[in-house]
């Protein structure tokens, strides 16, 4: 088991204004995780795993990052992360988005894009007119 | 032409000395900004008209097709949900709130997924803040607690803390030390004098044992709270008690992970400990530009600063009930506007779901992942670059921000402003 962790990234902000871009898909779609634990997960970096929380399931592309601690995995918060946020707030209104416990496996299938995810959802995806 | 002194409309830090060159009505160079802020004045990907659902495509529409059909969504909905607001200004927000009052709606803005919490904890045991141009001239101690300003804020370090001068530090960039806590090595953790560490969830507890080693009880705290030991808890407290005057900082790290409004409540406690032995102040990160501003509109008019519920024809406030998380998890709201912000991106799956089942207009300038569930979204200008208006930085301080080149497009303000208009011509509301 892993600890989900999701916040900002400095190249995730940049693409924030402009995500319908493959660059903000790329960005919001990376699972930083130790060195380490992908050598355990017997991985590469750049491989592609699936994260599964109690919520849900998402396909995103390795980074290796060694300023996280072993045993946790860092995703920068967007649709890709929020894929597998529960909606529950203990009564505060605010989610939980760091801390949440999460299985990683393998998986040879590609990324879904953002617009992918939000079409699961019912959404229509936005193409220039 | 050159606009000097330009007030940036990206994050809470609200840095009002960009210089930006514009050419034939175009923006063409940002200088001072940081990459956020550079980013979103260079932006070239805007709607230039309202865009309509159609079956399985989009259409383009009128503003006066867009605005009817926003009236007529607003007035049918038993239980709409006006969210948002973060990304504009304070002539809107004060808009919005009519609005909701008016068809007995509930208006939420980003706060309750930034620093709601830290609301909560603020209502419970008040807030000891200051300013940002206090902390810059003050502060010989900052600590950066569950946040990273250096890829959040870009400039915050530069401008308020480590790189800043201080009118009453011979030589601030010496003299300031700065304690990161994070539960990841970030790259503001790189430049900190002391970075704790400390294991995800553990926040309220080394709070406590800070708290308690400042109570001089330093003897009943373990030797490892949370992943740290507690001589480096004590290295950190004599830093904070030798300091003249400290400020803390704190970002989501708190807010979103276990304890939520608990940890803020103890890391106020913590200040309010720091104080009896020196000064300590402490300020919430907040990241969406207007956020800080839709809390100070919002509690002028309803006199709670968001999540508020207008159904009972009187203003209610009960996060974790009224919220707008909570209220798309339970499917409850049967319309939505939405109006600088993007909960498509940014919610748990679980919440945007509900936005595909019921009617929603989005007013954004640009294509958002909210878009996908709009049945109609209207395009305004971007406030701070070809729109007027006031925000409010994270520190409280109103700043009224200019526009740099000449709108194309109608501003959030007047957007709303017609809505609300032919709301009340249809309701006869005074």
């Amino acid at each position: 088991m892993f600890i989900l962790n999701t916040g900002r990234t400095i190249t995730q902000g940049r693409h924030v204004e402009h995500k319908f871009h493959q660059g903000y898909a790329e960005v919001a779609s990376t699972c930083f995780i130790h060195p380490f634990d992908l050598m355990d997960l017997d991985m590469e970096e750049g491989e592609h795993v699936e994260v599964a929380s109690a919520w849900g399931s998402v396909v995103l592309k390795t980074e290796s990052c060694e300023d996280l601690p072993r045993g946790t995995i860092f995703v920068p918060l967007g649709p890709f992360a929020n894929h597998i946020i529960p909606p529950r707030t203990h009564s505060t209104g605010m989610p939980d988005f760091k801390n949440i416990p999460v299985e990683l496996t393998f998986t040879e299938r590609e990324r879904p894009t953002q617009w992918d995810l939000m079409e699961q959802l019912g959404g229509k995806r936005y193409e220039t007119l | 032409m050159k606009h000097y002194d330009v007030v940036c409309p990206f994050c809470g830090c609200l840095c009002d000395d960009l210089e930006i060159t514009v050419e034939n009505n175009r923006i063409i160079g940002v200088d001072n900004g940081c990459t956020l802020g550079n980013a979103k004045f260079m932006g070239k990907e805007r709607l230039s008209s309202p865009i309509r659902r159609n079956g399985d495509g989009w259409e383009t529409i009128s503003y006066e097709e867009a605005v009817g059909y926003t009236v007529d969504m607003l007035l049918e909905a038993d239980r709409p949900l006006l969210y948002g607001w973060s990304g504009t200004h304070g002539e809107a927000q004060c808009t919005g709130v009519h609005m909701c009052e008016l068809v007995g709606g509930i208006i939420d803005s980003t706060t309750s997924v930034c620093h709601g919490p830290s609301i909560l904890a603020i209502q419970e045991v008040g807030h000891p803040g200051c300013t940002l141009g206090r902390v810059k001239n003050r502060a010989d101690v900052v600590i950066y607690w569950g946040c990273n300003p250096l890829e959040a804020h870009p400039r915050h370090m530069s401008r308020y803390t480590t790189y800043a001068d201080g009118y009453f530090l011979d030589n601030a960039f010496r003299e300031r030390k700065v304690i990161v806590v994070d539960v990841r090595k970030t790259e503001t953790a790189r430049v900190a004098d002391e970075f704790v560490r400390i294991k995800p969830g553990g926040d309220y507890a080394v709070l406590s044992a800070l708290r308690a080693i400042v109570r001089g009880k330093g003897d009943m705290v373990p030797a490892s709270v949370a992943g740290v030991s507690r001589s480096q808890l004590e290295r950190m407290v004599a830093m904070c008690k030798d300091a003249k005057f400290g400020a803390v900082f704190f970002g989501l790290g708190l807010t979103m992970t276990k304890g939520k409004y608990k940890n803020i409540r103890n890391a106020i406690e913590l200040v309010d400990e720091l104080s009896r032995h020196t000064k300590f102040t402490i300020t919430p990160m907040r990241g969406h530009w207007n956020v800080y501003g839709s809390n100070e509109v919002f509690t002028w008019m309803t006199g709670y600063p968001y999540a508020i519920d207008f159904c009972r024809g009187i203003a209610f406030y009960n996060p974790g009930e009224t919220s707008a998380i909570d209220i798309l998890a339970r499917k409850e709201c049967d319309a939505c506007l939405i109006v600088g912000s993007d909960p498509g991106a940014h919610f748990p799956r679980g919440c945007a779901e509900h936005l595909a089942d019921i009617p929603v207009v989005v007013i954004d300038p640009v294509p958002t992942m909210t878009t996908a569930f709009a049945n109609v979204q209207i395009p305004v200008a971007v406030s701070g670059i070809d729109a007027e208006g006031t925000a409010y930085r994270m520190d409280g301080v109103p700043i009224r921000v200019k526009k740099v080149i000449e709108p194309t497009l109608p501003s959030d303000s007047e957007v709303l402003g017609d809505i609300f208009a032919r709301m009340k011509e249809a309701t006869g509301y005074d």
